[in-house]
């Protein structure tokens, strides 16, 4: 299909504002479906053009900086799929959670207002369903410019092209922690896009070494010129810091608990399953890809940070009494895992990582919506005050169970796939090299597998199950439009589970042509 | 590759090996909308699809008695080149029908056992995927598929420990408010399910350690692959990893299997409903590492025999199972709680198949302990299940977990009472009528003529538990049937509750199994030979292992006893003796006080509290596993993350923040307008850079 890619990425951002007006003037519902029918039919041509192999488009752009063109090959397609697949039915959960939160937030305000010193404001002169009209307008319009940046990122050819959509994506994400976050969400959301950002600057130095080097910004240029030794090595550790930011791996992550905690539960959803991730695809692309030398050299340093990532992330998701931020802690770990695999530098070590990314996708799309309908339906968050719920929400609970084993990686999940072809790489790797390093980082993996299992089957038995506290007697399940999404996802896992080749078929060949196996 | 069959067209039978996994699966897909529809149709259809599973297997039984297999593979993960498949040769065959017969007789029971609980949906959906995974690992031909199944019965037994998840109060196990060394020894259903899996999953973290290193020198997991070309086990050994692989691999037999040292699961393993123990004690789950190692035993002694040597590997497994069948039997004999002894006499007795399996690779005559290691887990299966369903069957009656809140039910319940003799005698291993004293005086012959250096530790060990499980099941019997009723059971027959016999569909199973015990017992030493005879042909077709046929001496044993090994009959015997004996002394008889009795002289004392508290292994392994590294996260939670990074690392940033704070404050005016501006200039400022 003529122009796939470029309607995927592009129809979304030049539909937000219609997408605004109709919030705006209808109300959320239609907002919502016109939202969820944009993301299904730029879904619909993603997977379409995935399954016709490799596509390429290329439109002209300025001398400077060279072609604008997409690319979605083995290694984009199951990243930009799962961006994809989990904004389109993110953005019918989005309705019921965005409305419950919007309706706080009224209150909260009428509260203020009538506490002021009797000025007339629009807030109280606004009935309710306006209120909720114009934010969900907002809402939704904010939500495709997100999804859209996310989409470009993983589609880009050109190094400024990338870092382009890098930072479109993180200009809706910050509104949309910023105005509707929990907590301090000022706050945090500025210290969301003040460490993106930071982020990004570093990125942005690497790319221009590269790019002032060759005289080209374009991947195909970068590809198959080669870089001076120091150049390369140092942009290569830019670029690793720069997206380092955005995978939070230890000492970057900083930010990722409270952004994760804070953000409304759909945008947790995305930010962490999805968007984090980029930063693997960028380190794959980037540096495994077009710098394979200097990622030879470095490759070990990924393996250890990606360790000690993955041990400090879980330990630290032992601690959390927050439902959401003990999630991010997890996906701190779990993003640890992606850099263990990238580490491993076997075929079959980068292709679990990648697999990891869509098992992290899946499972911790579930768990951040299960959060949320615990949010919406019970109105804590604090896992203490929680317990027994499975009896009042089974299908959020079943649902839960299997995001949960998706994380641990126990089959039939799709989790399994991604681990165990993830530690067979690092263990092939040890043990060609004959590395005692390596084969220790390898059986520590495996134990940080064990702390995973302990952290997450400890929430589940503090949310789901135990006595239930009285206060909870009377919670309900979540609505259709929270639950059906959570089963959608829940059946994906096991399909992915059983049968891998959906995506195995198209990442394992792209690994092996990239380090040339 | 095409059906393996030999001489014979089972192109029908390869697909009754794939049903015999699948069909367990399909009902449990199927049961929440049958539950939907009528939640009293759930347990026929559990209940149907089990026979259809266990026909399905007994379908495949005939050919696998002439020593043939099916082979049956197809592609699975076509990008790394992975077949998954059937393998049904005798070892799997016989294994499918055990599983599958004792679980559609604990299904029976089972209907009966959770009549009228309201979440019998959630119960029947968890024991199908219970049976079909454990049926997956005995039919898988593959390693990794198999491990599917291995981490499905985990999953499954997760689910189902911690079934009542409520965490009522009778639904835990131990005593209230008791601790060993400040660690409680009373568990929530929740708590237990959790401990479970996370023990048995370090278990399983090793075996998925071995399984990639021989993938790794393999390039495959087939077993039959494996055997069929060994020159990775070459390049292995001469790096060192072959026995390293193996016995990572034995390593998830220890989690799964409940041995020492990841024994401590199995006790918390008991808040699940009976029903569950029963499946999970007698055909699924701890017998899933006796298979393992039934498994891949062959394949090691068949490359010791081409010279590639694994003896470690059979020493550590000989070891781990002797320690773990003493460790376990001692703590059976001082427990109150009738589950919890059983539990304990299960890992103690799947010690025996252990050391059987192991010391089979130490002598000459594989076939002797690996027949008997195998027999011994047939006979167990039988006579666990009908001791577990019968224990379950008092428990809904006496509405107690504790011995001592039941007594002199005999008159009660009398078949229960008969067949709980009967299924306990086989446990005992009582001379020449029950199945439990074949398998067992198998084990005893194999250990004492196995030839190596420790046969003889491992032959005392053998024969002390031997002692100790007459003695503790001989207890349990006395405690639970003879002597006066208890206080609980005149309070409750004061509250008008009648003390009576179980009902049909739950008698009925574990007498069909405690009947088996002696009637297979009967005829147990032909039953042996044969299996003896199979087995010996199967590891010389499938791994080229032969069997010297020794001319069997005339011995001084009478003529129907011809071919058992003297020593090991005696002190079978004895063992029998010392321990019925003691037993009747003190818990039938009652003729010394066993209360007084320890409490007569320190050292019987001491010995009683070391061992009731378990070795304090338990209390160990959560100091060191559980509040250590707790401690340790939230030391380095408080004092690194929330201070060195929050504060530290952050500080710059947290200023850079206030700063840049002041400078878009007018933004944050609250009016959607003002955001709708700068997100429309952001807008403008992105489509201008693209047109540039």
């Amino acid at each position: 299909m003529e122009y796939a890619l470029l309607q995927a990425v592009f129809l979304p951002l030049l539909l937000s504002p219609v997408a605004y007006i109709i919030g705006r003037k209808v109300g959320p519902t239609p907002a919502m479906w016109f939202t969820f029918a944009i993301l299904l039919y730029t879904t619909i041509l993603v997977i379409n053009a995935a399954l016709s192999g490799t596509v390429e488009e290329h439109y002209p752009w300025t001398e400077q900086f060279g072609e604008f063109g997409f690319l979605l090959d083995g290694l984009a397609s199951p990243f930009a799929i799962i961006i994809y697949v989990l904004s389109t039915i993110l953005a019918l959960y989005s309705k019921p959670y965005m409305i419950h939160k919007f309706h706080e937030q009224f209150e909260e305000e009428q509260k203020i207002v009538h506490s002021g010193t009797g000025q007339t404001s629009i807030v109280e002169s606004s009935s309710l369903s306006n209120y909720v009209n114009a934010k969900s307008g907002l809402y939704f319009a904010l939500y495709l410019v997100f999804a859209m940046g996310m989409l470009g990122t993983v589609l880009a050819t050109n190094l400024i092209e990338f870092y382009i959509f890098f930072e479109v994506m993180l200009i809706p994400g910050f509104f949309l922690v910023a105005l509707w976050g929990d907590g301090p969400r000022r706050k945090i959301g500025l210290m969301f896009l003040f460490w993106t950002h930071a982020g990004a600057v570093v990125l942005l130095l690497g790319f221009l070494m590269i790019g002032l080097t060759l005289g080209s910004f374009d991947f195909a240029d970068i590809k198959e010129s080669e870089i001076p030794a120091d150049i390369a090595m140092y942009s290569a550790v830019a670029i690793s810091i720069g997206l380092g930011v955005k995978l939070a791996v230890f000492l970057f992550h900083v930010w990722l608990p409270y952004v994760h905690g804070s953000a409304p539960t759909p945008i947790s959803a995305l930010l962490s399953p999805a968007m984090i991730g980029i930063g693997a695809y960028g380190i794959f692309r980037l540096i495994v890809e077009f710098l394979p030398l200097t990622f030879a050299e470095l490759s070990i340093w990924f393996h250890i940070w990606g360790l000690v990532t993955m041990i400090y992330g879980g330990a630290m998701a032992l601690m959390q009494d927050d439902l959401k931020r003990l999630l991010a802690y997890s996906s701190i770990s779990q993003m640890g895992y992606l850099l263990f695999g990238i580490g491993s530098m076997s075929v079959l070590g980068l292709s679990g990582a990648e697999m990891m990314y869509i098992t992290h996708g899946i499972g911790k799309g579930i768990l951040f919506m299960m959060a949320g309908v615990v949010i919406v339906k019970v109105g804590t968050r604090s896992i203490s005050k929680l317990g027994g719920l499975a009896g009042k929400m089974p299908i959020t609970a079943t649902c839960a169970v299997i995001g949960a084993l998706t994380i641990m990686g126990v089959p039939p999940t799709s989790g399994f796939m991604g681990e165990w072809i993830l530690f067979y790489g690092a263990l092939e790797t040890a043990i060609e090299e004959g590395s005692t390093l390596r084969a220790v980082t390898f059986g520590l993996g495996l134990v940080a597998t064990v702390l995973t299992m302990s952290y997450m089957l400890w929430m589940l038995k503090r949310v789901f199950f135990g006595k239930t506290p009285e206060h909870l007697e009377n919670v309900k399940e979540g609505s259709w439009y929270m639950t059906a999404p959570m089963m959608v996802l829940a059946g994906f896992s096991i399909v992915v589970g059983i049968y891998p080749d959906i995506f195995l078929k198209t990442i394992i060949p792209y690994m092996n042509g990239v380090l040339g196996v | 590759m095409a059906t393996e069959a030999i001489g014979l067209p089972f192109e029908a039978s390869s697909l009754s090996a794939w049903l015999v996994w699948i069909l367990p699966f399909a009902a449990a897909l199927i049961m929440p909308g049958v539950g939907k529809i009528s939640k009293n149709a759930t347990g026929y259809v559990a209940v149907g699809f089990a026979l259809m599973s266990a026909l399905s297997a007994a379908s495949l039984l005939p050919m696998a008695l002439e020593g043939h297999e099916i082979h049956k593979q197809i592609m699975w993960i076509e990008a790394i080149g992975l077949k998954g498949g059937v393998l049904a040769d005798p070892l799997s065959v016989i294994m499918a029908n055990v599983v599958g017969w004792i679980s559609f007789l604990i299904m029976i029971y089972s209907t009966g056992y959770m009549k009228g609980d309201k979440d019998i949906t959630r119960f029947w959906f968890w024991m199908m995927f219970f049976i079909g995974s454990m049926q997956l690992i005995v039919l898988s031909d593959n390693l990794l598929q198999v491990f599917f199944g291995w981490e499905g019965v985990g999953l499954a037994s997760y689910a189902l420990i911690s079934f009542w998840y409520r965490d009522k109060k009778k639904d835990h196990v131990g005593v209230e408010g008791r601790t060993v060394l400040g660690m409680l020894d009373y568990y929530a259903p929740t708590h237990a399910g959790m401990k479970a899996f996370i023990m048995t999953k370090v278990g399983d973290v090793m075996m998925i350690a071995g399984m990639l290193l021989i993938f790794l020198f393999a390039g495959t997991f087939g077993f039959k692959e494996l055997m069929h070309e060994t020159e990775w086990a070459t390049t292995m050994a001469a790096q060192g990893l072959l026995v390293p692989a193996f016995v990572l691999l034995f390593g998830g037999a220890i989690g799964k299997s409940a041995q020492f040292p990841l024994n401590e699961w199995l006790l918390e393993a008991m808040t699940g409903p009976t029903a569950v123990s029963a499946l999970i004690h007698a055909a699924t789950m701890v017998k899933a590492g006796v298979f393992l190692v039934a498994r891949i035993g062959p394949l090691v002694f068949a490359l010791a025999a081409a010279g590639i040597m694994a003896d470690q590997f059979f020493e550590i497994v000989a070891w781990v199972g002797a320690i773990t069948a003493l460790l376990l039997a001692t703590q059976g004999m001082v427990n109150n709680e009738i589950k919890k002894v059983l539990a304990y006499s299960t890992g103690s007795q799947i010690g025996y198949m252990m050391m059987a399996l192991g010391v089979a690779g130490l002598s000459h005559q594989y076939v002797d302990g690996y027949t008997a290691g195998f027999f011994h887990l047939i006979s167990h299966a039988m006579f666990k299940a009908s001791l577990f369903m019968a224990a379950g069957s008092l428990l809904h009656i006496v509405g107690s977990r504790f011995m001592s809140d039941m007594g002199g039910l005999r008159k009660h319940m009398k078949k229960t009472y008969a067949f709980m003799w009967a299924a306990g005698l086989g446990l005992m291993g009582a001379p020449f009528i029950t199945t439990g004293f074949w398998s067992k005086d198998a084990i005893f012959a194999a250990v004492y003529t196995s030839g190596n250096e420790w046969a003889l530790p491992l032959y005392v060990i053998a024969v002390l538990t031997a002692v100790i499980t007459a003695f503790y099941t001989t207890r349990m019997i006395g405690l639970v049937f003879f002597g006066k009723k208890s206080k609980h059971i005149e309070k409750m027959e004061e509250e008008g509750h009648h003390i009576h016999e179980a009902s049909l569909s739950m008698w009925v199973p574990y007498g069909i199994l405690a009947v088996l015990t002696i009637g297979i017992g009967l005829i147990g030493l032909s039953t042996e030979e044969g299996l003896h005879h199979l087995f010996t042909e199967y590891l010389e077709h499938s791994f080229g292992i032969y069997t010297e046929h020794v001319s069997s001496e005339a011995s001084i044993l009478p003529e129907f006893l011809q071919g058992l090994n003297p020593v090991a009959l005696g002190s079978s015997l004895v063992a029998f003796a010392t321990g019925i004996g003691l037993g009747y002394i003190f818990y039938i008889g009652r003729w010394v006080d066993p209360v007084k009795f320890v409490n007569s002289n320190i050292f019987f004392y001491s010995i009683h509290k070391v061992i009731l508290n378990r070795w304090y292994l338990n209390a160990i392994i959560y100091w060191c596993f559980v509040v250590a590294p707790l401690w340790l996260a939230r030391g380095v939670f408080r004092y690194f993350e929330k201070t060195a990074i929050d504060y530290g690392m952050n500080a710059g940033v947290q200023k850079a923040v206030g700063w840049s704070a002041r400078v878009i404050q007018g933004t944050q005016s609250g009016v959607s307008q003002s955001y709708l501006f700068v997100f429309g200039a952001g807008l403008l400022f992105v489509v201008l850079i693209l047109l540039i």
